[in-house]
C-alpha cells in the first residue's frame, strides 16, 4: 500500500511542480541568479539582461509529462499486480521525455551561443581595431564551427577580439524535471518488482533504506526552511518581481539551486568526486570508530579526542622515527592507531573497573585533548618553577603507578580492596605534589621550547621527514598535481585496472554465491580470480588499453583514503568473522547473556573502546601523515567535529562497515557541497550542511517517524504474513521470534 | 593569602557555579523522570543564543536612537526567551526520545550537534558572523549590598536548590515525576501518565538548562559566543551523579566543580601554569571524581529506558 501512496504523491508533487516550478534553467551567473524556462514556453528572467531563445517541441515535453504522470496516478489507482506494468510503461515515458527534452533545451541553448559569438566575431571582422589580427580572426572564423566555442573564445583572445563572458552559459536542469525523472524511476523500480527476483532485491533495498533515507529526506526538507528563510531570492538589478507565479518560481529556484550546488560538483565531475572522496576519508574513519563502539553496546562520543592523541602519536613517529621509508610510514601509521586506541581504551578502563560511565568521559576527554593539542602546539608555555615541578613529579608517579599495575603481586594485593587502594594512591600523590611544590630558592618562570613545535607562533609542529609521508593519490598514476599546475594528462594502463576490477568481482561473487556458482572455497575463489584477472588483462591488451589517455583530477586525495577503506573491510572480517568479534557484538547485544556464555564484559570493554579509539586516531593518517592540513605537519587546525560527524556517519550507516563508508562519502559530497554553496550563495554557509548532519541523527533516533515495521525485522515478518507475502528468511525469523519470546535489534 | 583574594576567588567560584548548578538541576527533573539528558550541553547553547538574540533585537531600535539608551526590559526578555528556547529545545529531545522511544543519548547528541550548526547558521543570516552575536548592551543587572554584587540569576539559582528539593520531596507532583524515572510500570498501573510525567520532566529541564545559558551570554557577558557552553553542560550532569540526584547533593557537587573553575582561571591568569593546561583541569578533576565516586551513586530506575506500555 504504502507504494502506492509514495508514487502517487510524488506524481501529485510532479504536477504542481509543473504548473509553478521551473524545468530548466539558462544564463546562470555570479550570485547564483538565473533564468528560467518553464514547461511549456514560459520564461521568467531574474537576470534582467537575457534574451529567451526559442526551444521547438516544449509542447510535446509537456504532453508526454502530463501523459506520464497520470499514468503514475492511474497506476496507483488499479487493483492488482496490473498497476506495475502501467508504472513502468509511464516511468519510461517520463525518464525518456525528460532527457530528451532537457538534450534540446541544452541544445537550442547552446546553438544560440555559437551564433552569439560568431556574430561578435563577425562583427569585429567588418569593423577591425587596431590590435585585431584580421587574418587570424579570418582563420578562426573559417574553423569556428569545428570546435569548442570555449577554445574559440580563447583563440580570438589570441587574435585581439575580446569576448569577456559567454552568453547562455549555466544551462541546467530545474526542479520539475528532477521530479519527473525521480517520480518516473521511481515508479519504474517499484513496477519491476513485477519479477520475483527483482522483487526480493528490491524489498531488501527498503528494507536496509528505509529508515536513513527517510532520515536524510527530513533533514534536507527542515534544511530547506532554513535555507528558504535566509536566502532571498538572487534577482538582478533591474528586475522586478510583481506576480506571485514569478515570485513563487524564483523561490523554488533558490531552494532547487541550493541543493544543486550541494550534490552536482561532487557527482557531476571527476575532480569533484574526488574532492568529496577526501572529506569523506576522516569521516570513514570515526564513523568506522564511533560503530565500532555501537557494535559493541558502546558510545563512543571520544572520537574528537581521538583524533588528537592519534595526530600527536602519528606526529612524533613521522618527526622522530629514524629509519628507511618502509619501516617509518607503516610505523607513523600504527603509532596514529595507538595513540588514539590509548586515549580510547582510558575510559573503556574506567568503566570496566569503577562502572564510570563511558558516555560522559569520552567526552570529557575530549576537552582535556584539545587543551593538550593548544599547549603542545602553543608558543612557548611558561610554567612556574613549582607548578613544572608538580608536572614532572605527578609524570613520574604515573609512570611508576602504570610499572606497577603490570607487576601481579601489586595488583593482586591492590584489587583485595580498589577504594582503598585507589585513596591510599591519592593521598601519596598529594604529598609529592607538596613537597615538589614547595618554593625554593632561584625559583623563577620556566619557559618550555617544545623541539617539536615549529619557529615562531604558527600553532603547528615542524614537518614530517620525508619517510614518513603517505602519497597523493594521482601519484599513483605518475601525475604530480603540485608540479604539473594546469596539465595533469597522462596515460593509464586501463587493462590492468580491468584486470584488478575483475579480480575484485570474482572474489565479491565468491563471497556472496560462492556455494552456487562452484566457489566455495578459499583456493577455487582466488584460482578463479587470477584466470579472471588474467583473461581480462588479455583481452585488454589486444583491444590497447595499455595506455589510454586519462586526465587526472588535480585532486590532493591521499593514500589515507585506501588505509580507511582497508580498516572498513578489517572492522568487517574482523566483527564478522573472527570469535574476538563475535564476543564483542555478543557483549554488545546481551551482556548478561554473553557473560554466562564465557565472555569477559570488562575484557570486551577496554578492547572495544581501544579499537574504536584507535580507528578514530586513524585519521591523522589522512591529515597529518597525507598532508591534508596543507602541508605535512600537525595543525592545530585539526577539524576535530569529523569526531562529532562520524556519529551521524555510524548511525546512517547503520554500524556495518559497509554502510559506514556509504554514508561517509554521502558526508563527503555534503561537504564538498557545502564549500561550493556558500560562493554561489550570499547569505547561505557551509554551516547549512552541520545543520544537516545534526538533523540526520534526530531523525534516524526517531527512526525516520515511520511505523516500527521498518526498523523491527520482527515486526516487518509479522508484518508481511499479515499481508500474505512471506520468504524464506521472514518465515525463520518469525519462527525464532515465536519460539523463544525475544526480541532481536536490528541484526538480520 | 589574604581575604581580598579569597573573597576574589569566592565570588568567581559562585558566578563559575550558577550555569553548572542551573543545568544540574535541570538534569535532576529530566533524569527523576527516567530520561537521560546530555543534551543538557546543546539546551545551554540554545538558551545562550535565544537570550542575546532576543536583548539585541529588542534594544536595537531603541539604541538606534541614543546609543547610551538603557532598555531595562531588554534582558529580562532574553531570560524568558532564554527559558522558551530551552523548553522548546528540551521538548524536541522529550518527542524524540519518549513518544518515538529513540536511544536518548543518540537524541540528545542530535541536539548537542545541532548546537554547533544553527547558531552558526541563524548568526550568519543576523548578524553576517558564524560565532558571535552583536553585543548587547543592556546586559542583566547586577544585585548586591557594597562590593558583593552578583547577577539576579545567581540568586535564582542558589534558591531553585531549596524549591526544587521541595517540589521533588514534598509535592505530589514530585512522587509521581520519582515514580515514573523509578518505577514506570508501577506508577502506570495507578493511574499515572507516564509519557506526561516524564515530558514534564525533559521540558523543565530545558527551560533550567536555558536559564543557564541566559546566564553565560547575557549575565556574564554581553555576547553570545560559538560554542559558549564549553563543556558545562557535561560537567552538569557530573555534578549530577556525584550529587547522587538529589537537589542539595548537586549543590554541593557544581560548588566543587565552580571551585575548580575559579582556581584554574586564578592558576592561568597569574602565570603559575600555562593557560591551555588549565583549562583542561575541571574536565580531569571530573573524571577523577566520576571514577572515584560513582560505584557508590544509584541512579533513577528506569533511567534510559523508554517506557513501552
Amino acid at each position: 500500500m504504502s507504494e502506492r501512496i509514495t508514487v502517487a504523491a510524488l506524481a501529485l508533487l510532479a504536477l504542481l511542480a509543473v504548473a509553478f516550478a521551473p524545468w530548466a534553467s539558462f544564463e546562470r551567473e555570479a550570485g547564483s541568479r538565473a533564468a528560467l524556462t518553464l514547461l511549456p514556453d514560459r520564461v521568467v528572467d531574474l537576470t534582467g539582461r537575457t534574451d529567451p531563445v526559442d526551444v521547438p517541441g516544449q509542447g510535446a515535453v509537456l504532453g508526454l509529462t502530463l501523459l506520464g504522470l497520470a499514468g503514475l496516478g492511474a497506476g496507483a489507482a488499479i487493483r492488482g499486480r496490473a498497476h506495475r506494468a502501467v508504472w513502468i510503461a509511464s516511468g519510461a515515458v517520463l525518464i525518456a521525455t525528460t532527457l530528451v527534452g532537457l538534450d534540446r533545451h541544452a541544445g537550442a541553448y547552446e546553438a544560440a551561443q555559437r551564433d552569439v559569438v560568431r556574430g561578435a566575431l563577425e562583427e569585429a571582422l567588418a569593423d577591425p581595431g587596431g590590435r585585431t589580427d584580421v587574418e587570424g580572426l579570418e582563420a578562426l572564423l573559417a574553423r569556428y564551427d569545428a570546435q569548442p566555442v570555449e577554445t574559440s573564445r580563447l583563440e580570438a583572445l589570441q587574435v585581439g577580439v575580446r569576448i569577456r563572458t559567454l552568453p547562455y552559459g549555466g544551462v541546467a536542469p530545474g526542479l520539475t524535471a528532477f521530479l519527473a525523472i525521480l517520480s518516473g524511476a521511481l515508479a519504474f523500480a517499484f513496477g519491476v518488482r513485477l519479477h520475483p527476483a527483482v522483487d526480493r532485491l528490491v524489498r531488501r533495498v527498503i528494507d536496509v533504506a528505509a529508515v536513513p533515507a527517510t532520515a536524510i529526506l527530513l533533514a534536507l526538507a527542515a534544511a530547506a526552511v532554513v535555507i528558504l528563510a535566509l536566502q532571498p531570492t538572487p534577482i538582478g538589478r533591474e528586475v522586478v518581481v510583481d506576480d506571485w507565479r514569478t515570485y513563487l518560481a524564483g523561490r523554488l529556484d533558490t531552494l532547487w539551486y541550493a541543493y544543486y550546488t550541494l550534490f552536482a560538483g561532487s557527482l557531476g565531475t571527476f575532480e569533484g568526486f574526488a574532492e568529496a572522496l577526501k572529506f569523506a576519508t576522516p569521516l570513514i574513519f570515526t564513523g568506522l570508530g564511533v560503530g565500532f563502539g555501537f557494535k559493541a553496546g558502546l558510545f563512543n562520543i571520544g572520537a574528537p579526542g581521538q583524533m588528537v592523541l592519534g595526530g600527536l602519536f602519528a606526529m612524533f613517529a613521522g618527526v622522530y622515527l629514524p629509519g628507511p621509508g618502509w619501516f617509518v610510514l607503516p610505523a607513523s601509521v600504527a603509532a596514529a592507531a595507538l595513540g588514539g586506541g590509548l586515549w580510547g581504551a582510558l575510559p573503556g578502563f574506567l568503566k570496566a573497573r569503577f562502572g564510570a560511565n563511558e558516555v560522559i568521559n569520552t567526552i570529557l576527554l575530549n576537552f582535556v585533548a584539545s587543551s593538550l593539542l593548544l599547549f603542545v602546539l602553543s608558543s612557548s608555555p611558561v610554567f612556574a618553577a613549582s607548578a613544572l615541578r608538580i608536572l614532572t613529579a605527578l609524570g613520574i608517579a604515573a609512570g611508576v603507578l602504570i610499572l606497577a599495575a603490570f607487576a601481579r603481586p601489586v595488583r593482586r594485593l591492590a584489587g583485595r580492596s580498589p577504594r582503598r587502594s585507589a585513596a591510599l594512591v591519592a593521598v601519596a600523590l598529594l604529598g609529592v605534589m607538596v613537597i615538589a611544590g614547595l618554593p625554593r630558592a632561584g625559583d623563577g618562570p620556566v619557559t618550555l621550547n617544545l623541539p617539536f613545535k615549529v619557529e615562531g607562533s604558527d600553532p603547528k609542529s615542524v614537518p614530517l621527514q620525508e619517510t614518513a609521508r603517505l602519497p597523493q593519490l594521482p601519484a599513483a598514476f605518475g601525475v604530480d598535481p603540485a608540479t604539473m599546475v594546469g596539465s595533469t594528462a597522462t596515460t593509464v594502463d586501463a587493462a590492468a585496472w580491468a584486470a584488478l576490477a575483475a579480480t575484485a568481482v570474482v572474489l565479491v561473487l565468491g563471497a556472496t554465491l560462492g556455494a552456487r556458482i562452484g566457489l566455495a572455497t578459499w583456493p577455487r575463489r582466488a584460482l578463479a580470480a587470477g584466470v579472471a584477472a588474467a583473461a581480462t588483462y588479455g583481452v585488454g591488451w589486444a583491444l590497447g588499453w595499455r595506455a589510454v589517455p586519462f586526465e587526472v583530477p588535480p585532486s590532493n586525495l591521499n593514500a589515507g583514503f585506501l588505509i580507511a577503506i582497508g580498516a572498513a573491510v578489517f572492522m568487517q572480517i574482523f566483527l564478522f568473522r573472527t570469535k574476538w568479534g563475535y564476543e564483542l557484538r555478543a557483549v554488545g547485544d546481551a551482556p548478561k547473556a554473553a557473560e554466562y556464555g564465557g565472555a569477559s564484559i570488562a575484557r570486551s570493554t577496554v578492547v572495544a573502546m581501544a579499537m574504536s579509539g584507535a580507528f578514530a586516531g586513524l585519521t591523522a593518517t589522512h591529515y597529518v601523515l597525507g598532508g591534508a592540513l596543507e602541508d605535512y605537519a600537525l595543525r592545530q587546525s585539526l577539524p576535530t567535529n569529523d569526531g562529532f560527524d562520524g556519529i551521524a556517519v555510524a548511525l546512517l550507516g547503520g554500524n556495518n562497515p559497509v554502510g559506514i563508508v556509504l554514508a561517509a562519502f554521502l558526508f563527503g559530497v555534503l561537504k564538498n557541497g557545502g564549500s561550493t554553496l556558500s560562493i554561489a550563495f550570499a547569505d547561505l554557509t557551509r554551516d547549512v550542511v552541520n545543520m544537516i548532519l545534526a538533523l540526520v541523527v534526530l531523525f534516524i533516533a526517531a527512526r525516520g517517524f515511520l511505523p516500527e515495521r521498518f526498523s523491527d525485522p520482527i515486526q516487518r515478518a509479522a508484518w508481511r504474513r499479515r499481508r500474505g507475502e512471506v520468504d524464506e528468511a521472514d518465515a525463520a525469523l518469525v519462527a525464532a521470534a515465536s519460539d523463544e519470546g525475544t526480541p532481536s535489534d536490528g541484526e538480520a | 593569602m589574604d581575604w581580598l583574594l579569597i573573597g576574589a576567588i569566592a565570588a568567581s567560584a559562585i558566578r563559575a557555579t550558577t550555569p553548572l548548578l542551573f543545568a544540574s538541576l535541570g538534569g535532576l527533573f529530566s533524569e527523576r523522570s527516567g530520561v537521560v539528558n546530555i543534551a543538557l550541553e546543546g539546551i545551554m547553547v540554545f538558551g545562550a543564543l535565544g537570550a542575546a538574540i532576543t536583548a539585541q533585537l529588542v534594544e536595537r531600535p531603541y539604541v538606534a536612537q541614543d546609543p547610551n539608551a538603557v532598555v531595562w526590559f531588554a534582558p529580562w526578555l532574553g531570560v524568558l526567551a532564554a527559558m522558551a528556547v530551552g523548553g522548546f529545545v528540551g521538548w524536541i529531545h522529550a518527542v524524540v526520545s519518549i513518544r518515538y522511544k529513540a536511544d536518548q543519548i543518540i537524541s540528545a547528541t542530535a541536539i548537542n550537534l545541532m548546537a554547533i550548526g544553527i547558531p552558526a547558521v541563524l548568526l550568519t543570516g543576523l548578524y553576517d558572523n558564524s560565532t558571535t552575536s552583536e553585543r548587547v548592551q543592556n546586559t542583566l543587572p547586577t544585585w548586591g549590598v557594597g562590593a558583593v554584587q552578583f547577577s539576579p540569576l545567581v540568586y535564582l539559582a542558589f534558591l531553585l536548590v531549596p524549591t526544587a528539593w521541595y517540589v521533588l520531596f514534598r509535592t505530589p507532583f514530585g512522587l509521581r515525576l520519582r515514580s515514573v524515572g523509578e518505577h514506570p510500570e508501577a506508577a502506570d498501573s495507578v493511574g499515572i501518565d507516564v509519557r506526561r510525567m516524564r515530558y514534564y520532566g525533559v521540558v523543565l529541564s530545558g527551560v533550567l538548562a536555558g536559564l543557564g545559558g541566559a546566564f553565560l551570554s547575557i549575565g556574564n557577558l554581553n555576547q553570545f559566543v560559538a560554542e559558549m557552553a564549553g563543556g558545562r553542560g557535561y560537567i552538569a550532569l557530573a555534578a549530577l551523579i556525584f550529587g547522587k540526584w538529589t537537589p542539595f547533593g548537586a549543590l554541593g557537587a557544581t560548588l566543587l566543580f565552580g571551585t575548580f573553575e575559579a582556581i584554574g582561571t586564578l592558576l592561568g591568569g597569574g602565570n603559575l601554569l600555562p593557560p591551555a593546561l588549565v583549562q583542561a583541569i575541571p574536565f580531569i578533576l571530573t573524571m577523577l571524581v566520576l571514577a572515584g565516586f560513582v560505584g557508590r551513586a544509584v541512579p533513577p530506575g528506569a533511567v534510559g529506558k523508554p517506557f513501552e506500555k
